[in-house]
């Protein structure tokens, strides 16, 4: 029970005390990226890129595997950012336009390949897929985490989802030049999936820690 | 700057600038009381002190009429205390309010987040006070577990301290302010080691009533 005197108290104590800290999307944006781009330099450096990179680069599926993950990157982490102040509009289709394409292509698989389409979706990697995706976005997705709690989202866990889904995306855009398996079919089923779970952790995350 | 005035569609920001906005800009610090909320929030966030104090006192009497609007279910004497956890929120959170941008869609997301948290936290349950209804309220004839003569043996398992409160409080009606002088604490600390006294006696009743 407090009254109009004890405001008027608490906002002369407020207004003595020294600004916050300032929000700093660039911080967000160049602190991830450069986490980012620092694991998959070690991963390179421990697993190489794909032998034939130079040449299986012609291919459409290929450069898909890393195209769409890196514009799903781009979009989610514009949007985790303009999500994170209040009174800022989200708008979520863009996210899904990448998504989209994915499944198109996938479609197209489906419909135009010869042979067993179980085999060619689990493919022979998966789990290393998996596994490498999440151990690369740990860190830069704990770093966005703790960086925007400095910001004020109003939906807290959508904004860390759609961190979580930007990381994820960014690092499989990355892994894609290590990985061999260039079926549409696995990559939407196993990037897609790691992309989702880090996009899940980073909801977690959000509930968990941008709440204000 | 009274809530007519703080509401009025001149200081609305959205929508086509009309002259009388741009009249209000110029007019800035010649009439004080009809400074820009967007110049004393940038201000305020350059570190001038004065100037977010007087951002937070033009701003609340706009808070006040969105917590009362939201607010029916919950006693008026919570209001302020909301008030306060959304001005709190205002300054932890005023860097992210962007330069270019109008304060007000800023300020209600912002204050709509904090209102909806705190009435959340304190239970969408309607509070009245119950004294209104002392004369058509049944009285309550179950057995009561907690009669005198158990209320002394409980007293006697906690510190001799805790139970002297509780007996002055809860049996004597006494003040927190008076039980705390008898001991020789404050009236804050009594209150809190009443509480937590309170707390050992009702876990204490649960096992008795086992």
């Amino acid at each position: 029970m407090s009254d109009r005197q004890s405001t008027d108290d608490l906002i002369r104590r407020l207004a003595a005390a020294p600004p916050p800290v300032r929000f700093s999307p660039v911080a967000v944006l160049g602190g991830m990226a450069g986490l980012i781009v620092l694991g998959l330099t070690f991963y390179f450096a421990w697993f190489g890129l794909r032998s034939d990179l130079l040449t299986a680069w012609a291919r459409l599926p290929v450069q898909a595997k890393t195209v769409l993950p890196g514009l799903l990157s781009i979009l989610a982490i514009w949007l985790a950012l303009g999500s994170a102040r209040p009174g800022r509009r989200v708008v979520l289709w863009p996210v899904f336009v990448p998504v989209a394409l994915a499944l198109a292509m996938a479609a197209h698989r489906m419909a135009t390949a010869e042979g067993p389409l179980l085999a060619e979706t689990l493919g022979q990697t998966a789990l290393a897929c998996l596994a490498s995706i999440a151990m690369l976005s740990a860190l830069p997705l704990a770093l966005g985490v703790f960086l925007l709690r400095r910001a004020a989202p109003t939906r807290p866990v959508l904004t860390g989802a759609l961190l979580g889904v930007a990381t994820g995306a960014g690092v499989a855009a990355g892994y894609a030049l290590h990985c061999t398996e260039d079926s549409p079919l696995f990559v939407i089923s196993w990037y897609g999936l790691a992309i989702a779970a880090t996009g899940g952790v980073g909801g977690w995350l959000g509930h968990r820690l941008l709440r204000w | 700057m009274d809530l007519a005035f703080a509401l009025s569609p001149r200081h609305v920001c959205s929508g086509p600038p009309t002259p009388v906005i741009l009249a209000t800009g110029r007019a800035e610090g010649r009439v004080p009381q009809e400074e820009v909320w967007e110049v004393l929030l940038a201000r305020a966030n350059d570190g001038d002190g004065t100037a977010f104090a007087r951002f937070l006192h033009a701003v609340t009497p706009t808070l006040r009429a969105v917590i009362r609007r939201r607010g029916d279910g919950l006693p008026p004497d919570q209001h302020e205390d909301i008030l306060q956890e959304v001005l709190l929120a205002i300054h932890l959170k005023r860097q992210t309010w962007r330069r270019d941008a109008p304060v007000r869609p800023w300020l209600y997301a912002l204050a709509r987040y904090k209102v909806v948290d705190a009435f959340r936290r304190r239970g969408a349950s309607v509070t009245l006070p119950i004294e209104e209804f002392a004369e058509v309220l049944p009285e309550e004839n179950v057995a009561v577990p907690l009669s005198g003569r158990d209320a002394e043996l409980m007293l006697g398992m906690i510190d001799a301290r805790s139970a002297m409160l509780v007996r002055a409080v809860a049996l004597d009606g006494k003040t927190a302010e008076e039980a705390g002088e008898m001991v020789g604490i404050t009236a804050g600390a009594a209150r809190v080691a009443l509480h937590r006294a309170m707390r050992r006696l009702s876990g204490l009743a649960e096992r008795m009533m086992k």
